[in-house]
């Protein structure tokens, strides 16, 4: 039903624009117009359209709660908790889908019923009032371009207003999500100390299972459970792996990319790089923890070495190689808008192609080259697949890569996983960490346009 | 004296042929002009004295060109070599970005002349000095050289070219992104460095031709069509073409 609905206004919308236009057509044979002849077709076409469906939009949200407000408010004298009336309207739902299974009453039976009345009361009171309120808008639109009204400017100012609203949305969601977690990570900072947080040794967030829902907070238990260093230090270890993967080959092959390969070489490699980049991180995930963590644990057997299966190299060492394609291409991109004229003037002196490269061209391309590092380094950061699957969940304080260690991101993960209690600290924990990789990778972004942004405007 | 033979010289760019049998002789410590309309073959004439078509993947050159005697168009010239003798100033000022100092230290640098670093400010002085360039950027020799205006960065360009001391300096329309000003000190400049260099310029202005140069070729559609004094091309050619392109009935 709700297809058929959005299916017809837009139908309508669209036909109303080819008659507005023809309108337009035929005034025109009389009057001078006031816009040209599609605007007229726009103007009657949002006017069929944006009310109706807007109305449309509001009555889907809205209509199962006042549906629900009408079926519970036979019940509201009884005194029932919130959470009792949630089950029983549940069991009346599943019991109209025929779904139900439990004990029937009375009282469960007579709420389906009329339920069932309810939705179908409803279902036709939007059919009948959408199509009213479209009916009357495009009327009025009708009437207005009938009388020969401007219509480019409203046009205008409607797909002003659909351009603020999408940005709006963009900006309000944002802007949303950083509340939320400043909100939880506060209520998580009165339970743990701050300076526990960020200067604790010891993460073992597991602990904090062991408490029953019913007893009281006990801040004392949770000393030495949320301690972030080692996190924080795991992150920046494999961080630091991934970039020492990816930054010489990425730069390397950019280089290589951009000065030396021929023209057909490059049509063809290019595009095969970056497919690397389109690899969903949750395969390089597998390919780290069944290939290269047992690979490097079985060469490390034969050296003599202690290896873990999952090793912060092998995670590591996989997040560079997912981290080339991003270096590679974007180096190859500020490397190829170095002016010709440099290369040129540099040759013309005498110099070869590695030294034009090494002295006239990278020192030119540098701010681009670094903003690709730091946007790599914030990927590596906030990278999360890999490291679960990869590297362990153990937040264990090493800097031996061949051991186990975890990041921020995994730890999320390991936190939010399976059924989570709101209010627990354990559950905020992934919150503050959050935030914490929010500002982290935020200056690192800040940073990296800052320095692209500076480079564009030499050349430009 | 000639410094430069030209002899059959044939340029291609892919499959379109851009130069028809260039014979062209060039005095030393001379300024020879190139001149012509726009996409007669003059630059890329130019750029054959230095291989710098090479850089151009489609570009093929043939025939002979000899720079003191020797033929550069072999297999195995020291293109390296052939550039620290003969270098280039191109259309439009390309400083490096770097400091004024670095711009000028590039070549005697790569091509190891100085031994040391009072040799190197020496070499950097006098370059700035030769393109009368020293007085006004003395006292900030260790700034970025894009910050100069576009008559000092061309000035610029042309002191780097004179560090390593090349026998033949090219150029490519040097002055025509330049102001009246700028043109002018650049054309004095050049008509001070013919004293230790050979240089040959390409150039759309006619005027500025007759003011700089000693030779003049013309060139039209590929070809060669008169080469001579300065003088003889701009007052009695020999061909109707130069004639009519001199008077502005063409190009």
């Amino acid at each position: 039903m709700n297809s058929v609905i959005f299916l017809t206004i837009v139908l309508l919308a669209l036909s109303s624009y080819f008659f507005g236009r023809k309108k337009a057509i035929l005034i025109q044979s009389n009057k001078r117009l006031t816009a040209l002849p599609k605007f007229y077709g726009y103007y009657l076409a949002i006017w069929c359209g944006a009310p109706a469906f807007l109305l449309y939009a509001l009555w889907s949200i809205f209509e199962p709660s006042i549906v629900r407000f009408f079926i519970l408010s036979d019940y509201s004298s009884q005194g029932l908790l919130e959470g009792e009336l949630n089950l029983f309207y549940e069991k009346v739902k599943s019991l109209s889908r025929n779904q139900y299974s439990g004990e029937l009453t009375a009282e469960l039976q007579r709420s389906a019923e009329k339920y069932l009345n309810f939705r179908d009361i409803a279902k036709w009171s939007k059919v009948v009032i959408v199509l009213s309120l479209l009916i009357a808008s495009t009327g009025y639109a009708y009437t207005k371009i009938s009388n020969n009204t401007k219509t480019r400017e409203p046009v205008e100012i409607f797909l002003k207003g659909v351009f603020f609203l999408s940005s709006l949305a963009a900006i309000l969601t944002t802007i949303g999500i950083i509340f939320s977690l400043l909100f939880q990570t506060i209520e998580f900072f009165q339970v743990i100390p701050l300076f526990d947080f960020v200067f604790g040794m010891h993460w073992y967030p597991a602990k904090a299972f062991v408490r029953d829902a019913s007893e009281a907070l006990d801040p004392s238990m949770y000393s030495d459970t949320f301690g972030a260093v080692p996190i924080f230090a795991g992150t920046f270890f494999i961080a630091f792996i991934a970039m020492c993967v990816a930054i010489p080959i990425g730069l390397l092959s950019g280089i290589y990319m951009a000065e030396y390969a021929s023209k057909r070489l490059r049509q063809y490699a290019k595009p095969v790089i970056e497919i690397l980049a389109g690899i969903p991180t949750v395969v390089y995930g597998f390919f780290a923890a069944l290939t290269v963590g047992p690979f490097l644990k079985d060469l490390g057997l034969s050296l003599g070495l202690e290896v873990s299966a999952e090793s912060a190299l092998a995670a590591g060492g996989v997040m560079g190689i997912m981290i080339i394609p991003f270096i590679s291409s974007l180096s190859d991109d500020v490397i190829t808008s170095v002016p010709q004229n440099l290369r040129d003037g540099s040759y013309a002196m005498g110099a070869t192609k590695s030294e034009t490269i090494k002295r006239v061209i990278i020192p030119a391309a540098l701010p681009g080259i670094v903003g690709s590092i730091l946007l790599g380094v914030s990927r590596a950061i906030g990278e999360t697949m890999i490291v679960v699957m990869a590297s362990g969940l153990a937040a264990n304080l090493t800097l031996n890569p061949l051991e186990s260690t975890s990041t921020i991101t995994a730890q999320i993960v390991v936190i939010l996983i399976g059924d989570q209690q709101f209010g627990d600290p354990k559950t905020q924990a992934a919150f503050a960490l959050g935030l914490s990789l929010f500002i982290v990778t935020l200056v690192l972004n800040i940073v990296a346009l800052s320095v692209v942004k500076k480079y564009r405007e030499k050349y430009e | 004296m000639n410094k430069i033979e030209a002899k059959n010289v044939d340029v291609y760019y892919g499959a379109k042929q851009a130069l028809f049998d260039i014979n062209m002789d060039i005095e030393a410590n001379k300024v020879t002009a190139l001149i012509g309309p726009s996409g007669c073959g003059k630059s890329t004439f130019l750029r054959c004295l230095n291989r710098m078509n090479d850089v151009i993947d489609i570009c093929k050159v043939s025939g002979v060109v000899k720079i003191n005697d020797y033929d550069i168009n072999q297999k195995d010239t020291d293109v390296v070599r052939l550039r620290e003798k003969v270098g280039m100033i191109f259309q439009k000022p390309n400083p490096f970005p770097k400091t004024i100092y670095e711009n000028i230290s590039y070549g005697p640098e790569i091509h190891g002349i100085a031994q040391s670093k009072s040799e190197m400010d020496n070499i950097v002085e006098e370059s700035l000095r030769k393109a009368a360039l020293w007085e006004e950027v003395k006292d900030r020799i260790h700034e970025p050289g894009t910050g100069l205006s576009g008559g000092q960065q061309q000035r610029l360009c042309i002191a780097r070219t004179i560090s390593i001391k090349p026998e033949v300096i090219l150029m490519d329309e040097p002055c025509s992104a330049l102001d009246p000003i700028a043109t002018a000190q650049i054309e004095e400049l050049i008509d001070e460095l013919r004293k230790e260099h050979t240089i040959i310029i390409v150039t759309h202005s006619m005027s500025q031709a007759a003011r700089v140069s000693q030779n003049t070729g013309f060139f039209h559609l590929g070809k060669l069509i008169e080469v001579g004094s300065t003088d003889k091309i701009f007052k009695n050619p020999t061909q109707q073409q130069t004639q009519d392109y001199i008077t502005g009935r063409f190009g």
